[in-house]
């Protein structure tokens, strides 16, 4: 049975009632759907730009961040101290620890090696006969061995250097020797009463110490334990170089000569030393 | 190559450290001053085809008006007395400064330098040199580098008579 004109009428109303319902949902969807497809466009065209830019920031970081991050770190940590104290207080511990434990462990193999060597019955032979150092003495001689490191003959007021020898790279000796020389003063007028002059300054494994004469001083810095025989050697090589120095006053004008006189009487001492020393543990 | 020491003084202030600072790179830590009232610095200078060390101490005010060891203006071959010639108070006395440090130094003559020049006019400048009953031998500006390398060069050249 076919459609009467009634019911077309009825379905165009229908169609009619349709547009103009959905007619706003309808352009709204088209406007989303248009959205949608420019997205997808740029998208498309800016993924390599942004691809390349992240790539860039990740090469160059440190570049365009570094100073800007440390900077920020550097606010953080002055604002926040004792928090970065107590953080790092742990760590720094136990890093101290373990690089006492490693220097304690190469000590203690260099003085069981000192020992063994010390009391083979090679050398219990030989201490009878020779006597005089203690055991002791010996070991730890061996094991921190002094060693002369500077040398420096100064000009008692001036402070300028006359003469030295070295066996550290000192970049200025002779700004070191004024400055030396200011120490000491400032010392002697501080402290001394008078006639007193400042004889010693410890620095960690360094020592200084200073031969004071009327018109020069000696200032010699010396590593490792010092005992009483090598400060006495030392202080008599040193009474030798004054007393030859002062009595002939070239030395005073001519640095190299003294330079000389110094390496040659400080090295034929230190060689004399080791000599007697290897004679000693030889024997 | 000779040594020489050589002394700066001057009241605090008058910037002898930043003549030192324009002239010499090679020094030491500027706490110094304020901790033994003295810095010394080095520098070699090339004078008629010698080699010349300077070994400047920067002595922190005058003797007599901070309390300073008289030994850091022992053995000085020469000396540069610095005032600021834009503060009065650092060069109404200078006689009786340059004769205090003459006497604790044993030097004859002392190069009296005007610093600070940058910060007044040509007119103020003559009439502080009126003013000074000694005669000044330079006007520097450390901030503006004029006539440093000269004063020291003067200095130099009076260190080796």
């Amino acid at each position: 049975m076919g459609k009467t004109a009634t019911d077309f009428d009825k379905i165009n109303r229908f169609e009619l009632l349709k547009e103009l319902l959905l007619a706003e949902d309808r352009n709204d969807l088209k406007l989303l759907s248009q959205e949608i497809l420019e997205r997808e466009k740029l998208k498309t065209k800016v993924s390599p730009i942004v691809d390349e830019k992240i790539e860039d920031l990740r090469e160059n970081f440190p570049t365009y961040f570094g100073s800007t991050i440390t900077e920020t770190i550097k606010v953080q940590i002055k604002e926040s101290q004792n928090e970065v104290v107590e953080a790092l207080y742990p760590i720094m511990g136990k890093l101290v620890k373990k690089f006492i434990v490693a220097e304690i462990t190469k000590l203690s193999e260099n003085i069981n090696q000192t020992i063994n060597d010390k009391f083979s019955i090679k050398n219990i032979i030989k201490r009878r006969f020779k006597g005089k150092k203690s055991d002791a003495e010996g070991v730890f001689q061996e094991v921190f061995e002094p060693v002369i490191e500077e040398v420096f003959v100064i000009e008692e007021n001036s402070g300028l250097l006359i003469g030295s020898y070295s066996k550290g790279n000192i970049a200025d000796k002779d700004m070191v020797s004024g400055m030396l020389t200011a120490i000491k003063s400032f010392a002697s007028d501080a402290f001394s009463k008078e006639g007193q002059h400042l004889e010693n300054i410890r620095f960690e494994t360094f020592q200084l110490s200073i031969l004071n004469f009327k018109s020069i001083y000696i200032a010699t810095a010396t590593s490792g334990v010092v005992n009483n025989d090598f400060k006495e050697k030392l202080i008599d090589d040193l009474n030798s170089i004054a007393e030859i120095i002062l009595r002939d006053r070239n030395y005073l004008k001519e640095e190299e000569k003294l330079n000389l006189l110094l390496k040659n009487t400080l090295t034929k001492e230190n060689q004399k030393l080791n000599d007697c020393k290897k004679s000693i543990i030889g024997w | 190559m000779i040594a020489k020491k050589v002394l700066l003084v001057g009241s605090f202030g008058v910037g002898k450290t930043s003549l030192i600072r324009r002239f010499v790179l090679n020094e030491f830590s500027e706490d110094y001053i304020s901790t033994i009232g003295v810095r010394v610095s080095a520098k070699i200078m090339k004078i008629q085809e010698e080699e010349v060390k300077l070994l400047i101490w920067d002595i922190a005010g005058t003797y007599g008006e901070e309390k300073i060891p008289k030994s850091y203006f022992l053995g000085a071959s020469a000396a540069m007395f610095v005032f600021d010639v834009s503060r009065e108070e650092t060069y109404l006395d200078i006689k009786n400064q340059l004769d205090a440090v003459k006497s604790i130094s044993g030097l004859k003559n002392i190069m009296l330098v005007g610093n600070k020049k940058d910060l007044i006019s040509d007119e103020k400048l003559a009439e502080i040199m009126k003013i000074i009953p000694i005669s000044i031998d330079l006007m520097t500006s450390a901030k503006e580098d004029e006539n440093v390398e000269d004063a020291f060069i003067k200095l130099t050249l009076q260190s080796l008579k």
